[in-house]
């Protein structure tokens, strides 16, 4: 595994966040969520460190990390905008949301714009479906988004020389 | 204990596996995840088998290499609803490895319809598991299966050359289908995304291992530091047992 030389600034952190847990293997899931919500994804040198410290091989970490979708193994913007496409927010228009999003940051889902600032990801439910469509943007919900509401939405979150850059 | 297998009364050991009985009785089982050293996976599901139970009238489907034998039940290894079964998963898995000769010849055998070939990366792996178990005996685990769902797959972390890898190719003696790339050409050889120098045995020249290989045996067992390959080992053995005999 190829471990960028800038990611070792890190090691001191990854370290003190990882050792704030015993090495019991039980606790690398605890572990990988709490990297992931400190840095919005799962760096790789923190991938090894935490394979170290539990004593389970990397590969298994990895793989752990790529099994579910609460991790992100690419860095993730500071602000990750979550689109619900469950049944109710479908047919309530969430693609039209998505379009949006992705015309007014000019990336595709899954992507994150090149300052870091912003991604767009897509859930199968968010448990809401009175509220749809409805769209998460660091915990908060916003409920019955209509396309209109998008670009304030983003301007809440400092994009606001995305809006006005991609505007015809 | 007494059970009944195909109609015909048999002597099983308790807590034995209905494959491992039926591979000792000579009773054919098609397998593609099963290996003797592993034990059974139920991962594949080629090897299920009907069951009674004593005192059931139906019967139920099992997969015979996890399946231990505890009562004296009733095995029927072969009827209309396994070979039902049997080309179904055959019809599947062939999707994922179509060029495969073992799948093929299961496909005559089982009259499977041919479906479109879908791409799996590596090609023709059937997701059995027997290379990580493989990898995992070793002791090295550097392969484990990725992701999930239709985008599961085999492999080492970011796809990179591992540094758990050693270049044994365990992996690749051990898959049913030849899905893992092993490339030998003169003294290197590439699996996994990582080139390895072979080492060649000192007693016939041929290339037999990767130095990594080599190394972590050194380390982990009471052998000789000797290069010998199988074949050379096995006739070092007999002569200096021989001498011993002497």
């Amino acid at each position: 595994m190829q471990i960028e030389a800038r990611e070792y600034e890190y090691a001191n952190d990854y370290k003190v966040l990882i050792e704030s847990y015993s090495g019991k293997p039980e606790h690398l899931l605890a572990i990988m969520q709490d990297v992931q919500k400190h840095y919005n994804y799962l760096p790789r040198l923190a991938i090894s460190m935490i394979s170290q410290h539990v004593g389970i091989p990397v590969s298994r970490v990895y793989a752990m990390a790529s099994f579910y979708k609460a991790f992100s193994l690419v860095p993730k913007g500071k602000f990750i905008f979550r689109v619900c496409d469950g049944t109710a927010c479908h047919i309530k228009n969430s693609a039209t949301l998505l379009d949006q999003l992705q015309e007014h940051l000019g990336i595709e889902v899954d992507e994150t714009t090149a300052d870091g600032l912003f991604s767009i990801e897509t859930v199968n439910c968010l448990g809401a479906c009175a509220l749809a469509p409805v769209m998460v943007v660091n915990g908060k919900v916003y409920g019955k988004v209509s396309p209109g509401d998008v670009e304030r939405i983003i301007n809440e979150y400092g994009g606001q020389s995305y809006a006005s850059q991609h505007k015809c | 204990m007494k059970i009944m297998l195909n109609g015909q009364e048999r002597e099983a050991r308790e807590g034995e596996t209905i494959l491992e009985m039926c591979r000792r009785e000579g009773i054919p089982i098609p397998t593609f995840c099963y290996y003797q050293a592993f034990g059974g996976q139920g991962a594949c599901r080629m090897c299920m088998v009907e069951l009674r139970e004593e005192g059931q009238e139906q019967t139920r489907l099992v997969a015979a290499c996890t399946y231990p034998i505890k009562s004296s039940v009733e095995i029927i290894t072969e009827s209309e609803r396994i070979q039902r079964l049997r080309r179904t998963i055959v019809m599947l898995l062939a999707r994922r490895a179509p060029d495969n000769p073992l799948m093929e010849a299961l496909a005559r055998t089982y009259s499977s319809p041919r479906l479109t070939a879908i791409e799996v990366e590596p090609p023709n792996c059937i997701l059995c598991g027997l290379c990580i178990h493989a990898c995992e005996e070793m002791g090295r685990t550097a392969i484990w299966s990725m992701f999930r769902g239709i985008d599961k797959r085999i492999g080492t972390p970011y796809d990179e050359a591992s540094e758990d890898c050693i270049g044994c190719a365990a992996c690749a003696r051990i898959c049913p289908t030849q899905a893992i790339n092993l490339e030998e050409e003169g003294s290197t050889r590439r699996i996994w995304n990582k080139t390895f120098e072979l080492v060649a045995c000192q007693r016939c020249g041929k290339n037999y291992t990767t130095r990594e290989e080599l190394e972590y045996l050194w380390e982990r067992t009471e052998y000789g530091k000797e290069k010998l390959c199988e074949s050379c080992r096995k006739k070092t053995l007999a002569i200096n047992m021989k001498s011993f005999q002497q």
